[in-house]
């Protein structure tokens, strides 16, 4: 292959540049179009030359996208989709917690806390699920309910560090990371990797989406809810595309001076190429991120205009039109699911808030027949206990952190939907059924997109490094 | 016959390779093989064998299956179906079944060995070892350590090359190569002329005053410096150059800017709160310091590891062994502080050992190191040298040394807001009490204020936040978060340091202010044990305090670690730093070269083991870590001595570059220098130097430069809360200083500054990336602060130069360093004609920078959203920098070319 272009990279009158060099500086720009449709055949070989150039699966594999909708605080397992019964024999009664390795916070007298909620029997599968929820149940047969995923850490940050990068501790890639670095975008003008968070960031802030060690073209863009959607995508000003052209053209033409007396082609063309991108990005991510587009119709199946679903309706929307767009991965994030406290105010809030939008992503994307080509991923950093301190008197009904169970499920390609995976024990303190650690969900989830964890591996520091840490298997009652 | 045969080609074989049969094999290299691969089917449950073939014991194992065929012929491992099996040669015959699974060739290759020297099934061979044994047919040798988990690792074999880094420090002599003086120019060129590659000619002056002003300060030469450089013909003007960069106050920003990477440093705790560190800004003075004053490495990694140890050290030490609380730490009242605890001891055990030995020991937590010496017992030998060292932040006098400009200034801010919030929370109260008192006085209760109501039974107390709304409720809960951080924040004018002590006991429950140091350290230390999986859980035997028992065992320094309270870490410190102690030197050395040529000559300078690059040049390697210690482990002498070499001084280019590129695509050889991009802090302040705004500042509080506004105002999650909007510096003279001196949040980072690869501080950096991403042209190009520097740039051309023609040119000196070309000058003038005509019919608007920001929240004990106003104080009296709207067309025309031409590839690259 690298011969085989050297020898039509002379035939052109281009000497001492690799294939890198040539296809990094001229492939991709506005201006080179002429020139790529002269080496069509090799177009396959441009492909794999950008790092975030699309790249072949390594399973067969239905979904190519994946949307993973993050509910951060810890939703309760047990008042949404796992209720338990025996926790109305057993309100109020006390109980010590015993052992050396709880914090603070799960010392002291304890007091078992039943559902505020009532909970029915959804679709076909039969699935449990609270009647707070009202628009997911007409979806419930496209959706793998899970009750096995067990954490390690009670705390936000690391346990939402270790659900979004497989590491407790920060600093290593994000599963959006390693899933661009796998396969890379199907569209290069727009980021391949997206974040939608609340407007305040998660605790632990952006090391949630960061690329860690992988190649920063793997890292997160954070689209804002308000303000410019990317960071500094227009000159303060509002830019003027003649002037920025003028701009870009002065620039290539200082650079490519530059170049003329440069050894390092390959890093200078790569860099001229970069504003070009930057450039096509400013015309196309204002479109694809103007929801204001879609019909009346479509906007309130999301629930767009209505005050408790607009904001996250707005991001599910805006989801299906990046996936749709050939955006690789697109996180979203929901905030303050920690109700240690009036558990029925505040889950009944959070739930409404995503229940008609999630439904409708749901079913938006099936009739475009996308359903199948996206993985949808629904979950906390942990799930609640079944019991509670005495605080505020013991009036405000709450549930703590508990890693032992957790509330999850999978949609969309590939999946196994319809069904309800793993159990809880009968008060849902912890998993005691297909139970398995976060690292094989990680692989589940990759193995549904196509990847193998044990190959999708870079090389950092002096080791191979993986999703999973250490290696793990996949969860196959997860998976159709 | 056959197994006549086979015995005699076996004693052949041992007598080709010199080696007895190795009686550890079986329990070492083969049965985990077989447990791991093949006993799942064939063996772990009798009633269900596939096939019928059992190796759950020898003769089951050696008589085969349901064939009836031997499966294991001791001897004849050609004629052995089990060997051919995993030799997965025979389509018909593949084991084990599956691609994934199948055993490595090493693997194979110990099956066939075993299976010629007779198929043992000893697992509990008698005499396990000899140490002194020659290596094996492979190269292969067992090492000596303390010992691992299992003995199959204890006994394992080695390839010595994979141990370089653990050999004792050789002093190789110079080679003598005709015409070459320099001792490293003489390593290089050995290599360079085996290879047959002839060296890049010397670099321009230009790019060499470029690339040496880099590499030690960090900052470009001015145009007038490159001028005079390149006029100065004469012997030693570079060395002269050298001389005068090593001692300008800015070469220990930059190296220690380096360091700090290494030292994972940051100002904040991150995790849930991200408090701020007291004073951690004083352990980042105390860095530059050592690298201006030249500090001895061996003492700086003593002070490091264990500057309060040190007798007669003065007060620098305490504040230098922040080193160990520098990575990430916290600890709330939801956090298992046995947790916390171990968390900081692990990161403290990694973090020494990568940041000093670059033997990253996190690999040897859970289990025996997989392929380098390190039992997980040496983790936590060297571990236990930290089980005594408890935080504390003492008050160490601020040295005379240590800058405390606007100390009054801010303190006063500091305690303003704090008052103000006080207020705030005092209002809540009232009104809360007003309610309470309404409420108990409507029931004909007498009212009492609320810390005496609390004994009351339930129906005879108003319920708590009775007559508070959920806005008062989120309010009230960010205000207690708020006074919280502000008095944090108070510390910063108190002579606090980062420090540790030698004691037994650890804080529990919630770390929410500073830690004094005890009255009186007593008790007994907490044993260290081996913790299973790398699990408290797990506790299993105990250890005492240790080193790296791979060196000691070999001809390497012993450590004597005393078990009792004190002197643990001392005596740690002063094993590595022990000019015998073949890590510390190597690595070290090893550094300073990758940061003068882009790669170290062992390209993982944090990892030495088996998986980490080996050196391109060990000898050479070597030879400077001995010129190293011999020359007082003086960082400026080292410098010297690789700056002066020719091989730091060719060039970028090599005359033929393609034939290069074929034979030593990373340039490992060195027949070349290597082009490099700036990394972020480079690119700001070089970006500052253009435009003139550079203030030189040194040390003291960190500042806190302009962010992207939209970043700087995102609300950050905290423990129940948000936290405080990112507010700049006040003055331009703080904000405009080096990004050295910026403020460094773990949970939040400067975009501008992540685009341009800023390392995450959670770990410790080994190599900043350059990779080309497009954020890096929204950055560069459309950010305010770039725009702001180039309009203070085109400013500042104005003020020294009239007409276009001069202002170009200067505008190109500023830059470039140079005179722009003809070509250049016109493209420019062209340009700035038709910018010159657009801003005269397009005025900016002008922007307001905001007083307060309103953070929407949910209270997430009630799922009700609430607003908090926060003040943004600063901006208040904010001193901003010249904007688009305060100058005119031309002035806004020629910022425009400034901006590209800070854009330039010309700028952002160093050859």
């Amino acid at each position: 292959m690298k011969d085989r272009t050297h020898a039509q990279l002379s035939r052109y009158g281009i000497r001492e540049m690799s294939r890198r060099e040539f296809f990094f500086g001229l492939g991709a720009s506005v201006g080179a179009a002429a020139f790529s449709s002269l080496l069509a055949g090799e177009a396959s070989a441009a492909a794999v030359d950008s790092p975030l150039a699309a790249k072949p699966a390594m399973f067969p594999a239905k979904a190519k996208a994946c949307i993973w909708l993050t509910m951060e605080g810890g939703p309760s397992h047990i008042d949404t989709f796992d209720p338990k019964p025996k926790l109305a024999e057993l309100h109020m009664t006390q109980f010590e917690r015993r052992g050396k390795a709880f914090s603070p916070m799960a010392q002291g007298k304890r007091y078992y806390v039943q559902s505020p909620f009532k909970s029915r029997k959804v679709g076909k599968s039969g699935a449990d699920m609270c009647d707070q929820f009202t628009h997911l149940p007409a979806v419930a047969d496209d959706i793998c309910f899970y009750r096995g995923c067990q954490g390690e850490s009670v705390d936000h940050p690391t346990a939402l560090y270790h659900m979004n990068t497989g590491a407790k501790f920060g600093g290593d890639p994000a599963v959006g990371a390693w899933v661009t670095y796998g396969l890379g975008t199907l569209n290069e003008n727009l980021p391949a990797f997206i974040v939608l968070p609340e407007v305040a960031h998660p605790q632990g802030g952006a090391g949630n989406w960061s690329n860690g060690f992988l190649p920063a073209h793997y890292q997160a863009t954070p689209l804002r809810s308000k303000g410019s959607p990317i960071l500094d995508l227009t000159p303060p000003d509002g830019g003027d595309p003649d002037h920025q052209r003028r701009g870009l053209d002065l620039l290539n033409e200082l650079n490519g001076y530059h170049a003329q007396q440069s050894p390092n082609a390959s890093d200078l063309n790569a860099r001229m190429e970069s504003y070009e991108l930057a450039f096509r990005m400013q015309m196309e991510a204002p479109d694809a991120l103007d929801i204001s587009s879609e019909n009346e119709k479509t906007r309130g199946m999301y629930g767009i205009g209505e005050k408790a679903t607009d904001a996250f309706g707005r991001k599910c929307l805006l989801a299906r039109r990046l996936i749709e767009r050939g955006v690789r991965f697109v996180q979203l994030y929901s905030s303050g699911w920690d109700s240690h406290d009036y558990l029925e105010r505040s889950h009944s809030a959070l739930i409404r808030s995503v229940d008609k939008p999630i439904a409708a992503l749901i079913q938006d994307l099936k009739r475009r027949g996308m359903l199948e080509e996206t993985l949808i991923v629904w979950c906390g950093e942990f799930g609640r206990s079944p019991d509670n301190g005495m605080r505020r008197g013991g009036v405000a009904y709450g549930r703590d952190h508990n890693s032992n169970a957790m509330a999850m499920w999978l949609a969309g390609g590939g999946v196994n939907a319809g069904s309800v995976v793993g159990a809880t024990d009968e008060i849902g303190e912890t998993a005691v059924e297909a139970a398995r650690p976060i690292r094989d969900i990680h692989v589940t989830i990759l193995r549904l997109l196509g990847l193998d964890d044990s190959q999708l591996t870079y090389f950092h520091g002096g080791r191979y490094k993986q999703l999973s840490q250490t290696g793990g298997e996949a969860v196959a009652e997860l998976i159709a | 016959m056959k197994k006549v045969a086979a015995a005699l080609f076996c004693f052949i074989f041992m007598l080709a390779s010199l080696s007895a049969k190795d009686a550890m094999r079986f329990k070492r290299d083969i049965y985990p093989v077989l447990q791991a691969k093949c006993m799942a089917c064939h063996g772990a449950d009798p009633d269900n064998l596939r096939g019928g073939y059992d190796l759950s014991t020898r003769a089951l194992m050696t008589a085969g299956g349901d064939s009836g065929k031997p499966a294991v012929l001791p001897g004849d491992p050609d004629n052995s179906p089990l060997y051919r099996a995993v030799q997965w040669q025979d389509p018909h015959l593949r084991m084990p079944p599956k691609k994934n699974d199948r055993l490595t060739d090493a693997q194979v290759e110990a099956i066939r060995l075993w299976i010629l020297e007779g198929a043992d099934w000893n697992l509990n061979p008698p005499q396990p070892i000899r140490w002194d044994a020659p290596p094996d047919a492979h190269g292969r040798k067992p090492i000596q350590t303390s010992g691992g988990l299992a003995d199959e690792w204890t006994y394992r074999l080695y390839r010595p090359d994979d141990l370089w880094a653990f050999q004792p420090l050789t002093r190789p002599a110079v080679p003598q190569i005709d015409g070459v003086d320099h001792p490293i120019d003489a390593f290089i060129q050995r290599k360079l002329r085996e290879e047959g590659l002839e060296t890049a000619p010397p670099a321009s002056r230009r790019d060499l005053i470029r690339r040496v002003s880099y590499n030690l300060t960090g900052l470009p030469p001015t145009a007038e410096q490159t001028a005079a450089f390149e006029k100065d013909g004469e012997d030693g003007a570079f060395m002269r150059l050298v001389e005068r960069l090593l001692a300008s106050p800015q070469y220990g920003e930059h190296w220690g800017r380096r360091w700090l990477d290494v030292a994972r440093y940051a100002d904040t705790g991150g995790f849930s709160n991200d408090y701020e560190r007291p004073n951690a800004w004083r352990y980042r003075d105390y860095v530059i310091r050592a690298f201006n004053e030249d500090k001895p490495y061996d003492q700086f990694v003593k002070e490091q590891i264990a500057g309060d140890n040190l007798d007669g050290g003065g007060l620098e030490p305490l504040i230098a062994v922040g080193f160990l609380r520098m990575g990430p730490w916290e600890q709330t009242g939801m956090s298992v502080s046995a947790e916390t605890r171990q968390f900081f001891l692990d990161d403290a055990t990694n973090s020494v050992g990568t940041a000093f030995l670059s033997i990253p020991l996190r690999c040897a937590r859970c289990h025996d190191h997989k392929t380098d010496p390190i039992p997980t017992r040496d983790f936590y030998r060297v571990q236990a040298a930290f089980a005594t060292a408890q935080f504390a932040e003492p008050d160490v006098p601020f040295l005379p040394s240590e800058n405390t400009a606007r100390f009054e200034e801010g303190r006063q801010r500091i305690e303003a807001l704090l008052n103000e919030t006080k207020a705030q929370q005092s209002a809540l109260n009232a009104k809360e009490e007003k309610a309470a008192r309404k409420w108990m006085e409507e029931r004909g209760m007498e009212y009492l204020p609320f810390k005496e109501r609390q004994k009351l039974p339930k129906d005879q107390k108003p319920p708590l936040a009775y007559g508070l709304t959920y806005q008062d409720l989120g309010t009230r809960k960010a205000l207690n978060k708020r006074s919280r951080i502000l008095a944090w924040q108070l510390d910063r004018y108190r002579p606090i340091a980062l420090s540790v002590y030698d004691g037994p006991k650890a804080p529990t429950g919630n770390v929410g202010a500073r830690l004094r140091l005890p009255e009186s350290v007593e008790g007994e230390p907490v044993d260290t044990f081996i913790l299973g999986g790398g699990s408290i859980h797990s506790p299993g035997e105990s250890v005492d305090p240790g080193a790296l028992s791979v060196i000691e065992m070999a001809e390497g320094p012993a450590a004597s670690i005393p078990s009792g309270l004190k002197g643990r870490r001392i005596a740690l410190a002063e094993w590595i730093a022990d000019g015998e102690n073949p890590l510390a030197a190597r690595s070290i050395v090893n550094r300073v070269w990758q940061w003068h040529f882009g790669r170290g000559l062992a390209a993982n300078s944090n990892n030495f083991g088996a998986t980490g690059a080996k050196p391109t040049h060990p000898e050479l390697l070597d030879w400077l870590a001995a010129y190293f210690i011999d020359s007082g482990w003086s960082f400026k002498e080292l410098h010297r001595l690789i700056l002066s070499s020719e091989t730091y001084r060719q060039s970028a280019s090599h005359p033929d570059q393609a034939e290069l590129e074929a034979l030593d695509p990373r340039n490992e050889l060195l027949a070349r220098f290597v082009a490099r991009r700036l990394t972020s802090e480079e690119l700001r302040d070089s970006m500052l130097q253009a435009s003139g705004e550079l203030r030189l500042e040194m040390g003291g509080l960190p500042i806190f430069p302009e962010m992207n506004l939209e970043a700087a105002l995102v609300p950050r999650h905290i423990m129940g809360s948000i936290g405080p909007a990112y507010q700049p510096s006040r003055t331009r003279d703080e904000r405009h200083r080096r990004s050295a001196y910026a403020y460094r949040y773990r949970g939040l980072s400067d975009p501008w500054m992540e685009a341009f690869n800023q390392p995450d501080a959670n770990a410790a950096c080994e190599t900043r990336e350059s990779s080309i991403v497009t954020p890096q042209a929204f950055a560069l190009m459309n950010s305010r602060s770039s725009q702001d520097r180039a309009l203070a740039m085109a400013a500042q051309i104005e003020a020294e130069r009239h007409g276009q023609t001069e202002r170009i040119e200067r505008a190109f000196q500023r830059a470039f360093g140079r005179s722009p070309t003809d070509a250049e000058r016109q493209s420019a003038e062209r340009y700035l004609k038709a910018a010159e005509k657009r801003h005269e019919t397009h005025t900016p608007t002008p922007f307001v920078y905001p007083t307060s920001v309103e953070r929407e929240m949910i209270e997430e004990m009630t799922g009700e959203p609430f607003i908090y106003v926060e003040r943004l104080d600063i901006y208040e009296n904010y001193e901003a920098d010249l904007k688009p709207w305060e100058a005119q067309p031309p002035t806004r025309a020629l910022a425009d070319l400034c901006l590209l031409l800070l854009n330039a590839n010309e700028l952002i690259y160093i050859y």
